[in-house]
């Protein structure tokens, strides 16, 4: 009973090449892939390259050099509220509060302060920082800052949401930590996600579908749909089985 | 780790501060009473007399200590505010506009070295000898300062927090408003600090040259009258004043930075 | 693997002003050994490191290498941190030797022991490249043969792979597995990372949070080359995640 589901990004045949005096990059080569509503799609392969451009691409904050990128039907041409962003440095706003953070978004679109605060708080809390609300993003852990990373792109309710490396620079347990909460943030506020990674085992853990890219220029190599029921468990064998899949398949993209 | 206060830290470095200063004031008193320094110097004690006295009692036909010291404090209030308000504005302007910078910057670059005194002939020149020469030279004091600061807080900048701000749909005045202005805010402020110690000595050389009222007015009295006391009580106000502005300013950056500020 | 001591630590005790990060630490670690240290975030492992090394001054306790109190001015002590840097103006092969240069080994024994592990981490191609031109999992390697090269009687390791790819991670971890087989350097090795903990030691040492204490130490005898995914990795993986598990 398969039913008709909406589509919220479209790749079609996107390429992208960085010009520059020491030569042409082809970073990105004829990308097609689709993201459907409500689906965490992670973004998955090895190295540095593509994967951050691609979610530029999507956000608007690149253009394309061939081909073109569609979101909820309109041509992607610079960035929009609609597509929020987390990011891989937590890039808070340093001389504003947590609260003044999450509001950001909503504030510069001209919500009512009294509608856009209870919706800040309601993602404040739904990150675990209640309490947090009035102290400076220097006094907050790394793992506290992507929180707030996390809840100011929720604030905005985009359409959809991009998280490029989030927990990269965080340590293996507060790694874990910060996936079992986008686990449950996304249970209980549904968004189409975007999430790139080059870690199996968060790819594994999180997502919908994992597309496994080609490194360098990118491009799709394979697709995987994640169905074991969540939350997962890292250690259960479907689990490890699946990470050792994935894992060997990634030699060959290299 | 815990950064705790450290109250025998603090009483120590404040006791050998105080070490260092009375030490002064000692070989001071010592030098004044027993060598030929005295038909050179007052004593410390003459010094603070005098300063008690005048207080109450003008310097010169009317003024005392005090509104000696408010003359030239507004003087320095006027100049630096025009100051910091043309150097900020043209600061951000050649740190985010290239042409503001390519017209600008070549010709501030010439400007900059021109020590402050050296506007004092022309000031009067062009201004007379009232309060609009002397403000303009206290204003080109401070402006130089401000601006070279502030034009490297705006160049510095982070493009990926205003792409942050265009993601979360800031307009591009948005952005300048919560982005810009906010990441520029510690180098004015250390462009500000610099530049009001600047200011503040301008205007007492400003006074020196021609003046009727005034801090620096006061020493170049005593000098034509051969009253030592007075220099001193002039010198050692500035020192004083100059020295509660700078902290003055220090305080305002903690309130309004306090976002820098790691720990509580 | 002999049942001699080489490291001891006893009654190892720091702290900062009121705050007590070590607890009355004490361990053995054998000769050859492979030890990994495991604990929560924020326990006081970084502490315990620059104790180890003599960064700090240790408020209470002895530690010894080799029956000696533990001097790295005197002693063969490599370290492998977290942030690694390598001589920028030197090729991998005067990187890798550099440690030896220093001591004035012999330039013949040198030029050995460099081509030595650099043939076993796979640098042999790159003898001449300058770091710059390297990738990061290369100079990894570059600054693992460097620790080896100068066949140290302690080395530390301060998660090395923490920011690399998964992937490449394996392939470093097989190689620094290999190098410490070949050469029987005794290793301390400390991670927040429990499957590299499990896949790499010999025993774990798990921590506790501060004052950090030791919890329990865990002999690991799985045969090697371990798997992730066989069910004894799992369960002693699950043993030490449920000994430090506050997430």
């Amino acid at each position: 009973m398969m039913k008709e589901r909406k589509t919220v990004i479209e790749c079609r045949n996107v390429s992208k090449t960085f010009y520059s005096m020491a030569g042409d990059n082809l970073v990105v080569d004829n990308l097609n892939f689709n993201v459907y509503e409500n689906e965490f799609v992670v973004l998955f392969g090895p190295g540095q390259c593509g994967k951050s451009t691609i979610l530029n691409l999507i956000a608007g904050l690149e253009k394309p050099t061939g081909g073109e990128i569609i979101v909820s039907g309109e041509k992607v041409t610079g960035p929009s509220p609609k597509r929020g962003m987390v990011y891989q440095t937590t890039n808070l706003f340093m001389w504003y509060t947590v609260m003044q953070n999450v509001e950001f978004g909503p504030k510069m679109q001209g919500v009512p302060k009294k509608v856009r605060r209870e919706r800040a708080q309601k993602y404040i809390d739904l990150v675990g920082l209640k309490g947090f609300e009035k102290h400076f993003p220097v006094k907050l852990s790394g793992g506290m800052q992507q929180r707030v990373g996390i809840a100011r792109a929720y604030a905005n309710e985009p359409e959809l949401i991009c998280m490029d490396e989030p927990f990269g620079h965080l340590d293996a347990q507060t790694r874990y930590l910060m996936e079992e909460e986008v686990e449950r943030i996304s249970n209980s506020d549904r968004r189409t996600v975007v999430f790139v990674t080059n870690n199996a085992e968060e790819a594994i853990y999180l997502a919908d579908r994992i597309i496994l890219l080609h490194n360098c220029p990118t491009s799709v190599h394979k697709e995987y749909i994640v169905d074991l029921p969540r939350p997962r468990d890292y250690t259960s064998p479907d689990f490890l089985a699946l990470r050792e899949q994935i894992t060997a398949e990634m030699d060959n993209t290299l | 780790m815990k950064a705790k206060f450290n109250t025998k830290g603090f009483v120590n470095s404040l006791f050998f501060s105080l070490i260092g200063i009375v030490a002064v004031l000692i070989l001071w008193t010592l030098g004044v009473n027993y060598t030929t320094v005295g038909l050179l110097l007052p004593t410390p004690m003459e010094v603070l007399e005098r300063a008690i006295y005048t207080m109450s009692n003008p310097i010169g036909r009317t003024n005392t200590l005090l509104m000696h010291l408010a003359v030239s404090l507004r003087r320095v209030l006027v100049g630096f505010t025009l100051s910091a308000l043309c150097g900020v504005i043209l600061g951000i302007a050649m740190g985010r506009f290239k042409m503001v910078e390519a017209i600008f910057k070549p010709l501030f670059e010439l400007v900059r070295p021109i020590p402050s005194v050296a506007w004092i002939p022309l000031a009067i020149v062009w201004f007379g000898i009232g309060e609009t020469a002397k403000i303009y030279i206290i204003f080109m004091a401070g402006f130089v300062n401000i601006t070279v600061n502030t034009y490297a807080g705006a160049k510095q900048v982070d493009e990926n927090m205003l792409g942050v701000a265009r993601m979360l749909g800031a307009n591009e005045l948005q952005a300048f408003f919560h982005v810009v202005i906010p990441s520029c805010v510690p180098y004015i402020f250390a462009g500000m600090q610099v530049g009001l110690s600047t200011c503040w000595m301008a205007v007492l050389a400003a006074e020196m040259v021609s003046s009727t009222e005034g801090i620096g007015w006061t020493i170049t009295a005593g000098q034509e009258n051969g009253d030592m006391t007075q220099i001193f009580v002039g010198i050692i106000a500035i020192a004083i004043v100059g020295l509660l502005l700078a902290v003055l300013m220090r305080w305002a950056e903690r309130v309004l930075c306090s976002w820098r500020v790691r720990g509580k | 693997m002999s049942e001699e001591v080489k490291v001891s630590v006893k009654n190892l005790t720091k702290s900062f002003g009121d705050l007590l990060v070590l607890n009355d630490i004490s361990f053995d670690v054998k000769d050859h050994e492979f030890l990994c240290i495991v604990g929560p975030t924020g326990c006081g492992k970084t502490t315990f490191l620059n104790s180890l090394t003599k960064l700090y001054d240790i408020d209470a306790g002895t530690i010894t290498l080799g029956g000696q109190p533990i001097d790295p001015k005197k002693q063969n002590i490599a370290y492998i941190f977290q942030e690694y840097s390598t001589m920028e103006w030197l090729t991998v092969e005067e990187n890798i030797g550099y440690g030896l240069r220093i001591k004035h080994v012999d330039p013949a024994i040198i030029k050995e022991r460099v081509a030595n592990v650099m043939e076993i981490v796979g640098l042999t191609k790159y003898a001449n490249y300058y770091p710059r031109q390297l990738s990061a999992s290369m100079l990894q390697r570059v600054v693992i043969a460097r620790a080896f090269a100068v066949e140290p009687e302690l080395l530390l390791m301060d998660e090395p792979y923490g920011q690399l790819d998964l992937q490449l991670k394996y392939h470093l971890e097989d190689e620094l597995l290999n190098l410490w087989k070949k050469t029987g350097t005794t290793v301390i090795f400390i991670t927040h990372n429990i499957e590299e903990a499990v896949y790499l030691s010999d025993r774990i040492l798990v921590l506790t949070n501060k004052p950090t204490k030791i919890k329990q130490s865990l002999p690991n005898n799985l045969p090697r080359p371990r798997k992730v995914s066989d069910p004894d990795f799992i369960k002693l993986r699950n043993e030490v995640t449920d000994l430090i598990k506050w997430w």
